[in-house]
């Protein structure tokens, strides 16, 4: 019964009808190397997202996420390079993002700062380390044939990054829905001295928020340098705006208090397809990103009259 | 800049007259004819309670509010007050308690924000800016460089700004609301030297205050009022302490309940030892038995609801500790508080009360959640039916416990919070201020079911600036002021003078 609230069915009925339009414009809509790649290239998306989800359910953004993705595609490549373990790659991936979620949080709440600044800012800082770190594209040349099936690979012909968003899935749609933290959340972006007052540690929960959100960037930074099979710096630029987008579009209310996951997998799906249909229909990229910019200024805009009329 | 439709005001007069004014709010009458006379020259003192319609005087005034009936005059003149700005054209300030300027500015700035020195194509004229203000400034005697940024003043000189700004054109009345509540005693005798030469000035001073010492230094005539009447009016040198005090709180007591007798021989719940915190409190130290009510009133801004605060672990204690449950604390946040069988009421519904995004179950089990689990999962059923459990014993006037939150009037949103701590187990609850807002009629329903929830065992911190309230249902009062606990009473063994005495000090 939560699964589709009136907002989710708009969304899925705008992408029932994206789908039936591109399918007739062009049939190689529906082939399915068009359908891999329009799920491949959403599941990173959708990992990190859902951690988005929660941050601004609570009221906090991260602007960071593009920038650490980067910075964890150089690591993993660089660390599983030179120890030719996939395992330490991933504690060194997942130990980095620990921390940066840490400091996130930290600097959230122990020092006081909006999170737009205190992301931004890490966003500037992540962007010039990882120069510092190497300056070059990493290549791959460990060549461990696991390490390129978590991107590339498939599984009961289902791409692999799919299979890995679809694993995850489930624990943020009832971590969401149907456990207190979910609540917690939501209380915390809506009223943050209410939620105080009736016991909840804010602080804890906005320091989980932005950990969270960070492990995941973790996951997807691992898929995305499979894919490419390279490290490479600038590789996840503007990532942070097409997450924060698509949760938006899917619902979630910037001003916290609301989120839904469905929601937020409904919106990426969207303007993921109208990435592949301008593709498809031959306009010019740059549309890629205009259209996706009026269409969050709709949604925006459309969320907040509905709003208005119900309250 | 001169706008067209000014209205030109003969501000030569002898006396504002308030002819019988009214004014009602739903469930409240907060002023019933009320007369006075405020004359040129002089410093009327207005003093009351909280609630005895003092600041609802103000407002009319100033015109944020409109009246119900009455007149108000010049001399024989009517003022047609409609809104702030025909009382501004009138020549009626208010300088306000709290500080209203911009701080990044300069004090000449602030001065004449809406009316800067110009030339003809729009350029500040700096020059005039400043000699106007030093003009203005030497008129009333202040001492002030025009050239300094606000930041930079103290509050009393923040306050001169304030006041300078009020008046430094067609001023005819300046109203002063709780001027000295911020200010150390050094710069109220400046504050006085500011009201001395306004006086001079011919202009009429309406000044309000509950510090009585204040009105015998600065205030040539004295009103008193008591929820929404006229109660006295006498000129300083034909009154005294005692007297105006006794106008003030002479009221009786409207609902008593039956308290039983040996509750503080009852265990000890909680000991609080000289806590301070940043918010005001200052090594305050109490006891509280099981069952108890213990009453905490204050005036506006002695600490009640800071305290309630700091006990509660939503503001730091910077010093002292707390003991419950045999645990003691030094510190701590709401969780461990709630996780000690503590709840609290907010005076601030809507601010701090209500989650807006969510519906009525939702809110009520916020701080309960844990009790509804199933592993990590919480079982929506057992939680509903607990939220139907307290929409039927509070008739909650709502269609179903999906509602959401802000679909139900305030009174129904109130039985919500109420039964948020109900619900769980609970030992002690703190009320802050649970009567405010209520119309009378639901006064005397809250206060019994407090009285029954502390029968069954509840012990309470009532804090509270009403004293009926307090009165009616206080084993024992604590009296607040500036952050500190002036003064210990029992009940049956105390007046309202004794009260509102200690708590003016």
């Amino acid at each position: 019964m939560k699964y589709f609230q009136t907002n989710e069915s708009i969304l899925f009925g705008l992408l029932v009808l994206l789908c039936i339009f591109l399918s007739f414009y062009n049939p190689q809509f529906y082939s399915i190397q068009n359908i891999h790649s329009i799920l491949r290239s959403s599941s990173t998306v959708m990992i990190v997202a859902f951690g988005m989800t929660i941050l601004l359910t609570s009221g906090e953004v991260d602007l960071s996420v593009g920038a650490l993705m980067s910075f964890v595609t150089v690591i993993v490549m660089d660390v599983i390079n030179i120890t030719g373990s996939i395992s330490l790659g991933l504690i060194a991936v997942f130990g980095f993002c620990l921390l940066i979620g840490l400091i996130n949080g930290l600097v959230r709440t122990v020092l006081n700062v909006n999170s737009l600044i205190a992301t931004l800012a890490m966003m500037l800082i992540l962007q010039g380390s990882v120069y510092v770190y190497s300056m070059a594209a990493i290549y791959n040349t460990h060549l461990i044939p696991l390490f390129s099936f978590i991107g590339q690979g498939f599984f009961l012909n289902i791409p692999m990054p799919v299979v890995i968003m679809l694993f995850i899935l489930p624990f943020f749609v009832v971590l969401l829905n149907y456990t207190r933290y979910g609540r917690y959340f939501s209380s915390i972006g809506s009223n943050p001295d209410a939620a105080k007052l009736s016991g909840i540690n804010n602080n804890r929960y906005k320091v989980l928020g932005f950990v969270i959100t960070s492990l995941l960037v973790g996951v997807s930074g691992v898929i995305l340098a499979s894919l490419m099979d390279t490290g490479q710096q600038g590789s996840a630029k503007g990532f942070e705006l097409i997450v924060i987008a698509a949760v938006l579009l899917g619902g979630t209310s910037f001003m916290g208090g609301k989120g839904t996951i469905i929601g937020t997998i409904l919106g990426i799906l969207i303007l993921k397809i109208i990435d592949n249909g301008i593709i498809l229909m031959r306009i010019p990229q740059e549309f890629q990103l205009i259209v996706p910019g009026f269409i969050l200024i709709l949604a925006v805009y459309f969320d907040g009259i509905r709003k208005k009329n119900s309250g | 800049m001169v706008s067209g439709k000014k209205i030109v005001v003969d501000i030569n007069f002898k006396e504002l007259k308030i002819e019988s004014v009214s004014k009602s709010f739903p469930g409240v009458q907060a002023l019933d004819n009320v007369s006075m006379k405020i004359s040129a020259g002089k410093v009327h003192a207005l003093m009351g309670e909280n609630g005895a319609g003092k600041s609802t005087l103000i407002k009319i005034l100033a015109g944020a509010y409109s009246k119900d009936t009455g007149n108000i005059l010049f001399d024989e003149n009517k003022l047609n007050i409609r809104n702030p700005n025909d009382s501004l054209n009138y020549g009626i300030k208010v300088v306000y308690q709290e500080i209203s300027l911009i701080s990044e500015f300069s004090v000449a700035e602030n001065i004449f924000l809406d009316n800067f020195p110009t030339n003809s194509l729009g350029v500040m004229n700096w020059n005039k800016l400043y000699k106007d203000t030093e003009e203005l400034f030497n008129r009333v005697g202040f001492n002030l460089n025009p050239k300094s940024k606000i930041a930079d003043l103290s509050i009393s000189q923040q306050q001169m700004v304030e006041i300078a700004r009020a008046v430094f054109k067609n001023a005819s009345v300046v109203i002063m609301d709780e001027p000295t509540s911020s200010l150390t005693p050094n710069e109220i005798e400046k504050l006085f030297t500011v009201i001395k030469n306004l006086k001079q000035n011919n202009i009429a001073i309406l000044y309000v205050t509950h510090k009585i010492d204040e009105i015998f230094k600065i205030a040539d005539e004295v009103t008193v009022l008591r929820d929404g009447q006229h109660i006295s009016n006498k000129l300083i040198s034909e009154t005294n302490e005692e007297l105006i005090i006794k106008d003030m709180v002479g009221r009786t007591v409207n609902a008593t309940f039956e308290r039983p007798k040996d509750i503080l021989n009852a265990k000890t719940v909680m000991k609080v030892n000289k806590i301070s915190s940043k918010n005001k409190i200052k090594n305050v130290s109490f006891d509280l038995h099981e069952g108890e009510i213990l009453g905490f009133f204050g005036l506006m801004g002695a600490g009640r609801t800071e305290l309630a605060k700091a006990v509660f672990g939503y503001d730091k204690i910077t010093d002292g500790q707390i003991e419950v449950n045999n645990n003691i604390y030094k510190s701590f946040n709401t969780s461990t508080m709630v996780n000690n069988g503590i709840g609290y009421i907010t005076e601030d519904r809507k601010g701090e009360g209500i989650v807006k995004d969510m519906n009525l179950r939702e809110n009520m089990s916020l701080p309960s959640l844990k009790i509804f689990e199933d592993l990590f999962i919480i079982n929506q059923k057992k939680e509903k039916k607990a939220a139907d459990e307290y929409i039927k014993k509070f008739s909650v006037k709502t269609p179903s416990s999906e509602r959401l939150i802000t679909l139900l009037s305030g009174g129904n949103q109130q039985k919500v919070l109420v039964s948020r701590w109900l619900i769980r187990e609970l030992k002690i609850i703190i009320l802050d201020e649970p009567t405010r807002g209520v119309d009378i009629g639901a006064k005397t329903e809250v206060l019994s079911l407090i009285n029954d929830l502390a029968k069954q065992g509840l012990s309470v911190l009532l804090m509270t600036s009403e004293m009926n309230d307090l009165l009616s249902l206080s084993d024992r009062i604590l009296v607040m002021a500036d952050g500190k606990i002036s003064k210990e009473f029992y009940r049956g063994k105390v007046t309202q003078e004794e009260i509102f005495k200690a708590s003016v000090n």
